[in-house]
């Protein structure tokens, strides 16, 4: 188990929660909430260690593209691949716009 | 039983000869033990097999492909439940106390994970600490409402119970098909995607 913390740069705070995914083996369950207008804090608590520049990678891909809301984001993952990361993180963001 | 293997099937007769060069030293080690391997959801070459490795820790995970002409046997989740060992580990118990109900939904069903693997080569990997995973074969549609009932079922065990539901189009977890969401996370051998109905033809052509 391990507890991994970071920042992105964000825009306004989203106006909706989301919970999306399962705990499960091989995915993840993603709690999303209103930030800090600004910023875009994700917590992770992964089944995997040694992870975090691959977590650092995929968000930084992620929000390279557009700009997120900001949020406070949980994670807790059970060995999902990135694929599943991505897929369940884009979910959980389209729920909060949906708000 | 099929011909082709399928996800969570394990195999024997891979060798380390068969790993890639930048394979890790423990995953020589599993095969030159001659430990099995598991089929993984991959789309690969139609003479090899997707499969992953395990290895002594949760970290020691390899995918890998295995010569489809080098295996020289397989046992599906299906047929490690017919002789369950006496064990006092919640996983194990979970397992003996299911048996009876997933009978009685008449599919067919097995074991995957670290229980799977352990009943299917001896070697002890289950601690008091692990899950038990399932995987239930539905050919045809399982309503959401039979997947509440069946999760709450599961959710009575000693241990944490995950069931994959294995669909045509792939595999969907029980406790999301189970929950609100009108997307569910559908894993096949192209990827993961979010759909509304692996059982709906259009999603299978997907």
């Amino acid at each position: 188990m391990e507890t991994l913390s970071f920042e992105f740069p964000a825009g306004q705070p989203a106006r909706g929660k989301a919970l999306v995914g399962v705990v499960g083996s091989g995915d993840l369950e993603v709690l999303l909430e209103p930030g800090q207008a600004g910023t875009l804090a994700i917590q992770v608590v992964t089944s995997v260690n040694g992870a975090e520049q691959r977590w650092q990678q995929l968000f930084e891909r992620m929000f390279r593209e557009q700009t997120p809301p900001a949020l406070n984001i949980d994670i807790h993952d059970f060995g999902a691949t990135p694929g599943v990361v991505r897929l369940r993180l884009e979910q959980g963001l389209e729920e909060v716009g949906h708000d | 039983m099929h011909d082709i293997p399928r996800p969570h099937d394990l195999l024997w007769g891979m060798t380390p000869v068969q790993l890639p060069a930048d394979a890790p030293a423990w995953a020589r080690q599993v095969l030159a033990a001659g430990q099995p391997v598991v089929v993984r959801r991959a789309v690969v070459a139609d003479d090899q097999i997707a499969i992953g490795l395990r290895g002594a820790t949760r970290e020691q995970r390899f995918a890998a492909r295995m010569r489809r002409e080098s295996v020289v046997s397989r046992v599906s989740p299906e047929q490690l439940i017919a002789r369950l060992p006496d064990s006092r580990l919640p996983a194990l118990l979970a397992l003996h106390r299911l048996h009876p109900l997933l009978d009685s939904l008449g599919l067919a069903w097995g074991v995957t994970g670290s229980v799977g693997y352990q009943l299917g080569s001896g070697i002890a990997v289950v601690s008091a600490e692990s899950d038990l995973d399932l995987l239930l074969r539905t050919p045809t549609v399982f309503s959401r409402d039979e997947a509440r009932e069946l999760q709450q079922l599961l959710d009575r065990a000693p241990c944490r119970v995950d069931l994959q539901l294995e669909t045509p189009s792939g595999a969907i977890a029980l406790r999301e098909w189970a929950g609100d969401s009108a997307h569910v996370l559908l894993k096949c051998a192209t990827g993961a995607r979010l759909i509304d109905d692996p059982w709906d033809q259009a999603e299978r052509a997907a």
